[in-house]
C-alpha cells in the first residue's frame, strides 16, 4: 500500500475534493491552505485514518504540523504503521 | 387522497414540541411503520437528504415512515444543551407509539450512526418490540463522544492553541460542566448516557447492518464485521450489507448514495433475513 496515495484519495473523500486530489503531492500544503479542512473534516479524516490503516490515534497526535502537508500527514501514519 | 407528507408537532408531557414529517405508504396495505432515529449533532444536518430519501423510497414501498427530530434537534423543543440521554429515549419510546395509533403495522427502528445508539436502547428500555435498520451504526456511545470532543480539540488545533485533549473535556463533564463544542452544547447528562450506551441487536427480531464503504472490495468494518459474527452466533437474526458510496454523515459537502437506498429498501421488505443477498 503506498500511503501517501491513500492519504491522497482519503483527502478527496473527506473533504468531497471532487477529483481536485489530482494535482496534489507530498508538498502540497494542506492546512490553511485547503479551505475545507475545518474541525469537522479533521475528525473525519482522523476517524477515516483509523479505519482504513487500523491505527489509534492519540489526542496528543492532534498536532498542527501533522496536518501541515500531504508529505507530513503520510510522514505521521508510515509512523503509527510501523510502531 | 391525503398528502403523501405531512408535517406535524407531537407533544411531550412537559408542554414542549417534537418536530415530525409522516410519510405515507403509497399503497392500501401498509407493510410496517417505521421510525427514523437521526444521527448525533452535525451529522444529523449532513445526513437531512439521505435520511429524506431512505423515507420516501420506504414509503413508495408501502411503509409508514416518521421522520422526527429529538429533543434539542432540528426544529424540536429546545437547544442542543437541553437535551438529556432519557428525554431522547422517551422520545423514540413517544413518537413510536404515535405512529403505532395512526399506522397498526409492525415496527421497525431505523437509526442512523449514534441515532443506532438511541433506538437500540430505547427498545431495551421502554420494552420496544422492533426490527432494527442500522445505517453505519456506532457500536459504542464512548466512540462517538470521543469523536464529538475530538471536535473541540481539533478546532484548538486549527486556531493554533495547545488544547487539553479529549480526556481534560471528559474530566469536565463528570465534575458537571456543559461543554460548548462545535456550535453544540453538550449537557453531562447528554455525554454520561451516551458513553453508557452499546449497541444490542433487536430482542427476538431482526437486525439489518448496512454500511457504506468507500472502497470497491469494501467489507463491514472490522469492529462492526466481529459485533455481527458474535450476534449471529448467539442466534440473532442479522443480516448485513455494503455498499459503495461517500460517508454522507459527515463528508463536507452533501453527498448521495443512492446503492444504499436501495440495498435498504429491498433487505427490509425480505420476509426472512436468510433471503438477503450479502
Amino acid at each position: 500500500m503506498d500511503t501517501t496515495q491513500e492519504i491522497i484519495r482519503l483527502l478527496d473523500e473527506v473533504l468531497s475534493l471532487g477529483g481536485r486530489s489530482a494535482t496534489f503531492t507530498r508538498a502540497t500544503p494542506l492546512l490553511g491552505s485547503v479551505a475545507e479542512l475545518d474541525s469537522m473534516a479533521v475528525v473525519s479524516l482522523i476517524t477515516s485514518m483509523e479505519e482504513r490503516f487500523g491505527i489509534v490515534i492519540e489526542d496528543d497526535d492532534l498536532d498542527g504540523h501533522t496536518f501541515a502537508s500531504v508529505g507530513s500527514l503520510s510522514d505521521f501514519v508510515s509512523a503509527k504503521l510501523a510502531a | 387522497m391525503a398528502a403523501a407528507v405531512a408535517p406535524f408537532f407531537l407533544a411531550d408531557e412537559t408542554g414542549g414540541q417534537r418536530f415530525g414529517v409522516l410519510h405515507r405508504p403509497a399503497t392500501n396495505q401498509v407493510r410496517g411503520a417505521i421510525v427514523h432515529v437521526h444521527a448525533f449533532a452535525e451529522e444529523m444536518n449532513k445526513a437531512r437528504r439521505m435520511a429524506a430519501l431512505q423515507a420516501r423510497a420506504f414509503a413508495s414501498a408501502g411503509y409508514a415512515v416518521l421522520q422526527f427530530d429529538l429533543l434539542g434537534c432540528g426544529d424540536s423543543s429546545g437547544d442542543f444543551g437541553d437535551a438529556t440521554w432519557d428525554a431522547w429515549l422517551a422520545d423514540v419510546a413517544r413518537a413510536a407509539a404515535w405512529l403505532k395509533d395512526h399506522h397498526d403495522a409492525p415496527l421497525t427502528l431505523w437509526g442512523l450512526r449514534a441515532g443506532c445508539l438511541v433506538a437500540s436502547e430505547a427498545a431495551r428500555r421502554h420494552a420496544l418490540e422492533a426490527d432494527f435498520v442500522f445505517w453505519q451504526p456506532m457500536t459504542t456511545g464512548k466512540a462517538m463522544l470521543q469523536q464529538h470532543l475530538r471536535l473541540h480539540v481539533a478546532k484548538d488545533m486549527l486556531d493554533g492553541q495547545a488544547g487539553g485533549g479529549t480526556q481534560r473535556l471528559r474530566e469536565r463533564l463528570a465534575a458537571g460542566e456543559a461543554l460548548d463544542i462545535a456550535g453544540y452544547t453538550l449537557d453531562p447528562a447528554l455525554a454520561a448516557g451516551l458513553e453508557q450506551a452499546t449497541l444490542q441487536p433487536a430482542a427476538g427480531g431482526r437486525t439489518l447492518w448496512l454500511e457504506v464503504s468507500t472502497r470497491d472490495d469494501g467489507g463491514l468494518l472490522p469492529a462492526s464485521a466481529s459485533l455481527v459474527e458474535r450476534w449471529k452466533a448467539a442466534g440473532h437474526d442479522v443480516a448485513s450489507r455494503v455498499v459503495k458510496g461517500a460517508p454522507f454523515w459527515n463528508a463536507t459537502e452533501i453527498e448521495e448514495v443512492p446503492d444504499l437506498v436501495a440495498a435498504t429498501t429491498d433487505m427490509t421488505r425480505r420476509e426472512r433475513v436468510d433471503e438477503c443477498p450479502a
